[in-house]
């Protein structure tokens, strides 16, 4: 059964499990997720739950769903996909569904002026244009890295420490190729191929894993943020 | 109308003072108590006299009532009976007649405030179940009932026709059809891994929007742990500022 995980500032304040075909998340009270803030509408969004995929919309809402730090009208939800709400985020979990890919009115809403929310707001609108730009996926490099913008178009991009590799990677004890990213159906995924432990997503140790957009990998030392195209 | 609602000092003058120096800052209208706070910290005196000169209404805790004498240490673990018989011998009658001027509940309008729970508050039951809060509600006469005693942030909340809901204590805005149970945390001694102190303000601004608001406010830990222990008071209630719990 679909699992959402209601979080308020980074906190954890409720664990949802629901058999519903579908809910409703908004300020009222007939919601089926009710998030009493300012932020968010009376209606702000539905989930529909088929066949163990889920679908994000949102019910055009003054200040914006967001999945995965990306604003979104309809989004198909993958395992730990993180919906953002006003100061709430909804964490997606289906067990079924584990690493494969599943696939406003103005009603008094106030509009959000947190500098996360502004910031979200922002950045979304940096990476659209850069994927626009590329015309397709990109990597930003976020910490030790040699470039700002990468981007990834070819079957096979390799990562780690050797000068032959596309995307340098700092870092004690690391491979020369440490990982690769490869084009998998209409996406990609990251495939650690050197010392373990060494290549991360989201903070987490992993052996291959499907690319989500604003997932941020890591390699050593080096942090790179994944901003999927062609959406 | 905006209100700061503080519970469970427990003697903790270090957290106490921060509280209220932030407190300063909401710029509220009123500052209530809701008990508690003697037992367990090293300062008794000194936070009953803030707290007699901040606080509007100050409510009655279980540990007020046993130092009173109103009731035996019955269900009380060691660590918690040797502070109460410490902190018996250090209170004066003076302080005394301050603590059992506390009222045990309180309406204010559609607000409720006690200690534990409405459902008999001289008994100090915990509210941390379902069972407990479906008990609470009913004899709940107003909406919103604030109050302290298990030390954890929590909601629960009762909607018509609809589960009743417990979530971990956030910021939030109540709605009228909504009826809720708001345990407010702890200043001195908070037992939801999160060592800061805790504190609610309540809002109500002139359109009557209501507005939940949990603070939590950083304080001299090492210096209340010190004092603490100079005053030879259990480790196991030194020990649990560290990580609140």
């Amino acid at each position: 059964m679909p699992e959402i995980i209601v979080k308020f500032e980074d906190k954890v304040i409720e664990r949802i499990v629901t058999e519903k075909k579908r809910i409703s998340i908004g300020r009222t009270n007939d919601n089926d997720i009710v998030l009493e803030n300012r932020a968010v509408s009376r209606k702000h969004a539905i989930i529909e739950f088929n066949n163990n995929a889920a679908v994000v919309m949102d019910n055009e809402s003054l200040n914006g769903t967001f999945v995965n730090n990306r604003k979104v009208s309809e989004e198909v939800l993958r395992e730990d996909d993180i919906i953002t709400i006003g100061k709430y985020s909804l964490v997606y979990h289906n067990e079924i569904s584990q690493g494969q890919n599943a696939g406003a009115n103005f009603d008094g809403t106030m509009v959000l002026r947190t500098k996360r929310q502004k910031k979200l707001l922002e950045n979304d609108k940096v990476e659209k244009e850069m994927v626009t730009r590329y015309g397709g996926s990109v990597l930003i490099g976020e910490e030790n890295a040699d470039f700002s913008e990468f981007r990834i178009d070819r079957d096979v991009t390799t990562l780690g420490k050797a000068k032959f590799v596309h995307v340098r990677a700092k870092g004690f004890l690391l491979s020369g190729i440490q990982a690769k990213i490869v084009k998998e159906n209409s996406g990609f995924a990251l495939v650690n191929l050197g010392k373990r432990g060494k290549t991360k997503v989201n903070g987490e140790e992993i052996d291959r894993c499907v690319l989500k957009n604003g997932d941020f990998i890591t390699i050593g030392k080096s942090t790179f943020k994944f901003v999927e195209g062609n959406r | 109308m905006k209100l700061a609602l503080i519970s469970d000092v427990h003697g903790n003058l270090e957290a106490l003072t921060a509280v209220l120096q932030d407190i300063d800052k909401q710029k509220v209208d009123k500052i209530h108590c809701l008990g508690d706070v003697i037992g367990y910290g090293s300062d008794p005196t000194a936070c009953l006299e803030l707290v007699s000169k901040n606080c509007d209404i100050k409510l009655m805790g279980n540990h007020e009532y046993v130092i009173l004498g109103l009731e035996p240490p019955d269900s009380y673990t060691h660590a918690a009976r040797v502070s109460a018989v410490w902190t018996q011998d250090h209170l004066t009658d003076k302080e005394l007649s301050l603590m059992a001027d506390f009222e045990i509940d309180r309406y204010i309008d559609d607000l409720y405030l006690v200690h534990a729970s409405p459902f008999e508050p001289d008994r100090w039951h915990y509210v941390l179940g379902p069972d407990e809060a479906t008990a609470a509600f009913e004899r709940l006469q107003g909406r919103l009932c604030f109050h302290g005693h298990s030390h954890i942030p929590l909601i629960f909340s009762e909607m018509p026709n609809q589960p009743l809901r417990r979530r971990v204590g956030h910021s939030f805005l109540p709605n009228s059809e909504t009826r809720h149970l708001i345990n407010i945390g702890s200043v001195g001694q908070p037992r939801d891994n999160d060592p800061r102190a805790c504190y609610v303000t309540f809002d109500i601004n002139e359109e009557g929007e209501e507005e939940v608001t949990y603070h939590r406010v950083e304080y001299d830990i090492e210096t209340a742990q010190s004092k603490m222990a100079q005053a030879r008071l259990p480790d196991i209630l030194i020990d649990r500022l560290t990580v609140g719990r």
